[in-house]
């Protein structure tokens, strides 16, 4: 289940997405990120979580892994929603006792909810799309082309790789444990999964400690070395321009064509 | 001038446990030598110390010619891992890039080579390992045997005279085993590299390896070529090693069944030469082989 969350093996497809500049993607997605979070309605949040998630389904991507990646932020967003309705605004809803203590609804914090809620979700399912559609390598070119700091792409670069080692030792680990009736009660589970955090925290330093090693061996300086990208095409460039104005566009309907 | 100059080196962990004492190991420019020894023997101390990794308590290290250290006209680190390349037993320690192609041209990018020769260093280097498909692959998406032939050519690129693989078919099948074997095996004959490998896999090494250095406790206990090395079956047996499975075989043969083998075939070509000369001729089926190429053991 781990390994699905994190699996890239969409992103190795020949499609028309896959084969897009990975710069033009992120900027596109940038674009959209501003434009969801910013929004005062609903709508174009959820207009684009409509529009990621059908392109999602149109990659033949799995409902089901799809559900496994949206399963964490859906249950934030419901949390979320839930507090902002009992915590903010002034126009009751309907009330609930519960266990002595009386929780009103109200009807801003529903609605402040639902914007905040839908906002994530939008927010959610660009960055779904991307890595379905973008190699983690290239979304880090990507970021290297736009002069983020190398010290931090080296760090993603590394964090990225070795989820996949540690996550198969963490595995293994955790497999060693349930053979030997480690999750058999709760307090046992407990004390199992504990200590296979600790191992594998231990297991990263002693990972750290040999990638470090084999990195100086091969003429590491403290900065990674990156091969040249080459210049965004007139095509990419058209591209980046068209779906920033499509979303400048939307952005202005949703947010004030509906009003007036 | 020798490729490889290890004299009366000492080394103890922090821990007080004492690796390596006072040991001399010597490797000719061309020659494939093989460390021998079982777990805690000191061969990866040894590696270790070989690569810079660690500094040696006593004694001295010199690699073709030029010692490590931090004496006046030693050689610098830069220096050192140009002339050696180590590859990790385990590769996850060595792939930390996200693709094949990025991960061999780390070492050569660290040496400022331009970009035409940084991709020509990496598309040789996996040529070399027959791993030139993978160049686009992510390393995660690899195959264990993909990932070490990988990490094999993350260190062939970097173009060293001295090769040093820390058991390098430790976790492979027979045929990646063979295969790893014979890309060393090419890469010692065919462009002359020096190859230093540190194993405790018996069955391979008269096929391939020059001289055979057997370490225990950290002490060499014998040097030599493979003949010579596995006739003192006392020192092998108190290395805590074996003689290679074919060899074992003819020696019961000699041992227990008076069987007149004439003194201890080490592969299976030499055992088959010898069983043949001991069958009657009538016995053995006309037109079949010999022909059976030692690829493996």
């Amino acid at each position: 289940m781990m390994f699905d969350l994190f699996s890239d093996i969409f992103t190795y497809r020949d499609n028309a997405l896959t084969r897009i500049d990975p710069r033009v993607k992120l900027l596109v997605a940038v674009a959209a990120l501003v434009a969801v979070v910013t929004s005062a309605r609903p709508i174009l949040p959820l207009a684009v979580f409509v529009l990621c998630l059908g392109t999602v389904a149109a990659l033949r991507v799995p409902a089901k892994l799809v559900a496994l990646r949206l399963a964490a932020p859906l249950s934030t967003i419901a949390v979320l929603v839930v507090i902002q309705t009992f915590v903010t605004g002034t126009t009751p809803l309907f009330t609930l006792t519960f266990a002595g203590w009386t929780l009103t609804a109200k009807a801003e914090g529903l609605r402040l909810g639902l914007l905040l809620g839908a906002r994530v979700l939008g927010a959610l399912s660009i960055v779904l799309l991307l890595g379905i559609a973008t190699p983690a390598h290239r979304i880090f070119q990507a970021l290297r082309g736009f002069r983020i700091s190398k010290d931090w792409v080296e760090i993603a670069i590394l964090m990225y790789r070795y989820i996949f080692v540690l996550m198969d030792r963490a595995g293994d680990l955790a497999a060693a444990q349930r053979l030997r009736l480690g999750y058999t009660a709760r307090g046992r589970a407990l004390a199992s999964f504990t200590t296979l955090a600790g191992a594998t925290i231990v297991h990263s330093f002693e990972q750290a400690g040999r990638t470090h090693d084999a990195m100086r061996l091969r003429g590491y300086r403290g900065t990674m070395p990156f091969g040249p990208l080459p210049a965004l095409g007139r095509r990419d460039r058209s591209l980046i321009a068209l779906s920033v104005i499509l979303i400048a566009a939307a952005y202005g309907f949703c947010e004030w064509g509906a009003n007036g | 001038m020798r490729a490889v100059d290890v004299q009366g080196v000492s080394f103890t962990y922090d821990d007080g446990t004492e690796a390596l004492s006072g040991i001399d190991f010597r490797v000719e420019k061309g020659e494939f030598v093989a460390v021998l020894g079982s777990n805690g023997s000191g061969k990866t101390t040894l590696i270790q110390l070989l690569v810079g990794l660690l500094k040696a308590k006593r004694g001295k290290i010199a690699i073709g010619g030029r010692q490590i250290g931090s004496m006046a006209g030693s050689l610098t680190a830069e220096e050192l891992y140009q002339r050696v390349g180590l590859v990790f037993q385990n590769p996850n320690d060595q792939l930390f890039a996200a693709t094949v192609e990025e991960d061999c041209a780390f070492g050569p990018r660290n040496l400022n080579l331009t970009e035409a020769e940084v991709q020509r260093r990496v598309t040789d280097a996996l040529a070399a390992v027959t791993a030139l498909p993978l160049r686009g692959r992510a390393i995660h998406h690899l195959s264990f045997g993909e990932q070490k032939r990988v990490s094999l050519a993350g260190v062939l690129a970097m173009r060293p005279a001295v090769l040093i693989l820390d058991e390098p078919t430790a976790g492979l099948d027979p045929a990646g085993e063979a295969q790893m074997m014979q890309l060393l095996k090419k890469l010692n004959r065919e462009e002359r590299m020096t190859v230093i490998l540190a194993t405790h896999s018996v069955d391979m090494l008269p096929l391939f390896a020059n001289r055979i250095y057997v370490l225990d406790r950290g002490r060499v206990l014998q040097e030599g070529p493979s003949e010579e090395i596995f006739c003192h079956q006392e020192m092998i047996i108190r290395a805590k090693l074996r003689l290679p499975y074919v060899s074992r075989l003819m020696y019961e043969m000699k041992r227990h069944d008076g069987v007149p083998i004439d003194g201890l075939p080490l592969t299976i070509g030499e055992a088959r030469a010898q069983l043949l000369e001991l069958i009657p001729k009538e016995m053995i089926l006309p037109g079949i082989g010999p022909g059976i190429e030692e690829i493996r053991p």
